[in-house]
């Protein structure tokens, strides 16, 4: 009589547990055997500032266009530091042409009006950061520094004509602080022109020196 | 004797309960957040550095030298930051420049985890502006090229792009604003599909024919694949058809090629 009592309260207790489990189940699978009392992490991120910019302003230069001899270059270049290796740069500058070997020569009559000889280029460049380090000046200064290599493409107008430029070359810059550098930067601009009647390839080098603001 | 044995152990509890006082005083203003150094501009991020120690090199690159080294527990000021480094500062006035990644276990005041976030190409969900050069062959003629983009969905993005092509009977510039699709942006090379419109502006060469520049509606289609190279940096290449809505007998169709790259910006 007892046992059959006691199989009958473990069948229906059996019965009324999985009743429950079966109704918890279908709202909350893992039911009250684990609480989320986790807490979670908290993160937040940080305020600050990004100086990735760079303006360059040319405080002098010099550019020789094949031919047509020196001439003092204008101009400037904006860049955006990608990483420490690399950064990208548009620049602009602006020379005049001077009167080439075959004018002075034949004394002819000029090739090109005093307009056309105002020469004004953009370009689109890369530039890899190869040596990075520093530049020791006398026991006082150890100044930040980096030789970059520079590459791209651009425009070079005229004598009334676009010409398609691509440049390379290389550079130095020094830093005094964080935020205010020198640069020093060699270039070889490379387009083809037809005003002797031929089309002719020319490597146009200039050099110039630069005073750079990040921000 | 008894008394004043009585009287010096009482004084011996009074010290002891001073120097306990002060003791408990002393740890209390500790906990409370630093004053900041007068070196300190205010409103900086003030953390606490939770890895064993921090690197701090004179510049923002691996050529320049480590000089110092921040301890577990001492207080850092994040001061600005440049590509993949911040330049921090010490109580004592130790001022340099750590990687990012250094920076992983930081702290704020109220013991909540500090992240400086590191832009990623590969975090698809995340939106960003691009920035990218591009160089390439407009139907014969040598182009560059400009383009500023955000994603704004995991597949989609918006382009403004503009082109320069010169040609040997013409000059070009093109400006277009564009929609890409990205089907796949987790693929390491990921295709994307593109639609725009905009503007072409033709400048036939004086020296061989004198007419005037034509300035036409231009619809755009193309395809592209790009592939990032660095967190940051992807490379792309993209063929594009130009169809331009002349007020001519026909309309006149473009095909451009292009290789560039894409900047995280």
């Amino acid at each position: 009589m007892e046992t059959g009592f006691r199989r009958l309260s473990v069948a229906v207790l059996l019965c009324v547990s999985a009743a429950a489990a079966l109704a918890q189940d279908s709202d909350d699978p893992l039911g009250e055997l684990i609480s989320p009392d986790l807490e979670r992490r908290e993160i937040r991120e940080a305020q600050i500032d990004s100086e990735n910019i760079e303006i360059t302003a040319y405080l002098g230069g010099v550019m020789n266009v094949e031919d047509f001899g020196s001439n003092p270059l204008y101009g400037g270049a904006l860049a955006y530091h990608i990483s420490e290796d690399l950064f990208m740069e548009a620049a602009y500058g602006k020379t005049e042409l001077g009167e080439s070997s075959f004018e002075r020569l034949s004394g002819a009559a000029p090739l090109l009006t005093d307009e056309q000889r105002q020469l004004s280029y953009y370009d689109l460049s890369l530039a890899w950061n190869l040596f990075p380090g520093e530049y020791f000046l006398f026991d006082k200064w150890a100044l930040n520094s980096s030789l970059y290599l520079i590459g791209g493409v651009g425009n070079t107008s005229f004598a009334d004509e676009e010409h398609f430029t691509y440049n390379i070359g290389a550079g130095v810059r020094v830093l005094t602080t964080d935020w205010l550098a020198f640069r020093l930067d060699v270039r070889d601009r490379i387009f083809e022109h037809e005003i002797f009647g031929e089309a002719q390839n020319t490597n146009n080098l200039s050099t110039q020196l630069g005073v750079s603001i990040y921000f | 004797m008894n008394r004043l044995a009585a009287k010096f152990r009482r004084s011996r509890q009074l010290f002891c309960g001073a120097m306990a006082a002060l003791l408990i005083a002393a740890s209390a203003q500790a906990a409370e957040p630093q004053a900041r150094p007068a070196h300190v501009p205010a409103g900086t991020e003030q953390v606490t550095v939770g890895s064993p120690y921090i690197d701090m090199h004179t510049g923002p690159g691996r050529g320049y030298p480590v000089f110092h080294v921040a301890e577990h527990g001492e207080t850092l000021w994040l001061l600005k930051r440049r590509t993949d480094w911040v330049k921090v500062t010490l109580r004592r006035g130790q001022t340099g420049w750590v990687r990012i990644i250094d920076l992983n276990e930081i702290y704020g005041a109220d013991g909540e985890q500090v992240q400086v976030r590191l832009p990623d190409f590969r975090d698809i969900e995340s939106r960003h502006f691009h920035l990218g050069f591009a160089y390439g062959d407009f139907d014969g003629a040598d182009s560059m090229g400009v383009s500023l983009g955000y994603r704004f969905t995991r597949n989609l993005s918006a382009e403004l792009r503009a082109t320069q092509a010169v040609g040997a009977f013409s000059d070009s510039q093109t400006y277009q604003l564009a929609v890409l699709h990205q089907p796949f942006p987790h693929w390491r090379l990921s295709p994307y599909f593109m639609l725009g419109t905009g503007l072409n502006i033709t400048a036939p060469n004086a020296t061989i024919v004198a007419t005037e520049d034509r300035r036409d509606t231009a619809m755009l289609t193309g395809v592209g694949v790009k592939t990032y190279l660095s967190r940051r940096f992807a490379l792309r290449a993209e063929v594009a058809n130009h169809y331009l809505l002349t007020s001519r007998e026909n309309n006149q169709e473009i095909v451009e090629w292009k290789l560039g790259f894409d900047v995280y910006l």
